[in-house]
């Protein structure tokens, strides 16, 4: 440090670190595009109670939420390659397992994880709009599909929406993980870049402002969608 | 017109409705009295299928329901006969009151949105809401939401309406506004079914009267009938309970 930081090497690199901000955000989208609809089923199975399969939604939950993502990246990304190699040799498949790119796998892990924290997410959500609407509802006639659709998950969404940008965030911030898998996203190309040099302050100052930069963009967002929900909100106030 | 016979219907142990038969006729304004638990809650649910009863039949119209297993198709023939009013209104909160009110006809029905539009203004002017029909429900009183609630019925001009306590949610100073909407749509000629602790309504603009308790019809008949010379003893009882002091004066 005595040097102090290389500005070159800083201005450079955070370009390098942006350069991983398009696996990023794919690895959020996709994730999320799996878990919301998995996520809302698994939701309603608590609510309505189905016998067994809200039992292991529930055991899914805690078993997610009491294990830490960087486990949960070692387990998928060490178990996984076996099962399938095991698999590929039963059916003679001609794969070569370690060939498959680890973005497969972070899309395995990361909306493993999102669905159990949407689940809460969901199933508080719904809970908040009254029973009896939907039963106001049938009574004039709709399905609980339109009833839902309509009534229901309008109410539900907005009250969900900040959990929902808390959860988006904290995805993104945890795809910054897989660089554990190898996988080319903000964390990993810049920490590769300063390997050369050892500019590591300069590297990790680059990775910060990056992801405060796509949180913040993420975060005014949701704030712009919730505000446009709101509006019927704004008269309860 | 309806005619439901031996509604049964059991929470877990516990026998609510324990064989009811009912018979309604067209224009009639029928009133539903007992006390606490009596299971007039549950049975205007289980006619509108929002409770499954475990036994019973009803014949409206052309239509014949078993009330245990009612196929879909003769769930949604009957709620388009039948329309709810809740005690607790149950308003969409997300639609607006005109919204509130066109929703079954939009989506439930199919009706035209323009036609829908015209129907729902009538059913609010009926209510005395024509300069609400942007409010959300969240800005309007009790008494308010709950003329919505009976408009949002009237708008999809069913056979008959079931009310449900219609105004024990509200403030006593809102009571009045919505008994009086309710006496002018029965005096317009609509079928209603009527559970409520109001006895100035049930004496006034019903023309029977039926006292239930303990999952059973007791007695019913005219208002005269029931109010002035009542034959069964729970029903006196229940009668001397809920009426003001000096009201046994005049029988
Ligand atoms: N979903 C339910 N599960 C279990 N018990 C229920 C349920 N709904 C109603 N009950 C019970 O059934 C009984 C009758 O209820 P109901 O609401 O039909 O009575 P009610 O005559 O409408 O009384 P009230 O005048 O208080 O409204 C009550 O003891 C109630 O606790
Ligand atoms: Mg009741």
């Amino acid at each position: 440090m005595s040097e102090g930081l290389n500005y070159k090497f800083l201005i450079d690199t955070f370009f390098v670190a942006l350069s991983g901000v398009p696996v990023a955000l794919l690895v959020t989208i996709v994730s999320l595009l799996i878990a919301i609809p998995l996520a809302f089923s698994l939701a309603l199975t608590r609510i309505y109670r189905v016998p067994f399969i809200q039992r292991l939604t529930q055991l899914y939950v805690s078993f997610v939420r009491g294990t830490p993502i960087i486990i949960q990246i070692f387990i998928v990304y060490s178990s996984v390659p076996l099962l399938l190699t095991a698999l590929f040799k039963k059916y003679h498949i001609n794969v070569d397992v370690y060939n498959i790119h680890p973005i497969w796998y972070a899309f395995i892990v990361f909306s493993f994880s999102t669905t159990a924290v949407l689940i809460e997410v969901f199933r508080s959500a719904l809970s908040t709009v009254s029973k009896g609407q939907l039963e106001a509802a049938h009574s004039v006639g709709l399905t609980t599909f339109q009833a839902y659709r309509r009534i229901i998950i309008p109410q539900a969404l907005v009250v969900a929406l900040p959990n929902i940008c808390t959860a988006t965030i904290n995805l993104i911030k945890a795809t910054s993980l897989g660089y554990a898998m190898s996988l080319q996203e903000i964390t990993l190309k810049a920490k590769v870049a300063a390997n050369v040099g050892y500019n590591y302050v300069e590297a990790y100052l680059d990775i910060f402002i990056v992801y405060l930069i796509l949180c913040s963009v993420v975060e005014y967002g949701f704030k712009l969608y919730e505000k446009h929900l709101r509006k019927y909100k704004l008269a309860n106030a | 017109m309806l005619n439901i016979k031996n509604v049964h219907k059991s929470f877990g142990n516990n026998e609510i409705l324990k064989g009811v038969d009912l018979s309604i006729d067209k224009g009639d304004v029928v009133v539903i009295l007992g006390p606490s638990g009596s299971g007039k809650t549950t049975l205007l649910r289980c006619l509108n299928f929002l409770e499954k009863a475990d036994q019973g039949h009803a014949t409206f119209g052309e239509i014949d329901v078993d009330l245990h297993d009612a196929k879909k198709k003769d769930i949604h023939a009957i709620r388009q006969k039948i329309a709810f009013v809740f005690q607790n209104y149950n308003l969409f909160n997300n639609k607006t009151v005109l919204e509130n009110v066109i929703e079954g006809l939009v989506i439930g029905r199919k009706v035209p949105k323009k036609e829908a539009i015209e129907i729902g203004k009538k059913a609010l002017s009926k209510v005395g809401l024509s300069e609400k029909y942007n409010a959300y429900p969240s800005e309007l009183s009790g008494g308010q939401q709950q003329r919505v609630g009976i408009a949002r019925a009237v708008a999809l001009n069913p056979n008959i309406i079931l009310f449900d306590e219609p105004t024990s949610a509200l403030d006593p100073e809102l009571v009045g506004e919505v008994l009086t909407v309710m006496k002018n749509i029965a005096n317009e000629g609509t079928t209603m079914l009527v559970v409520t602790h109001e006895m100035s309504f049930a004496k006034d603009v019903a023309n029977r009267v039926i006292f239930m308790d303990g999952g059973v019809v007791i007695e019913e008949g005219s208002p005269h009938e029931i109010f002035v010379k009542p034959k069964e003893e729970r029903t006196k009882k229940f009668l001397k309970r809920v009426l003001p002091e000096d009201y046994t004066f005049y029988i």
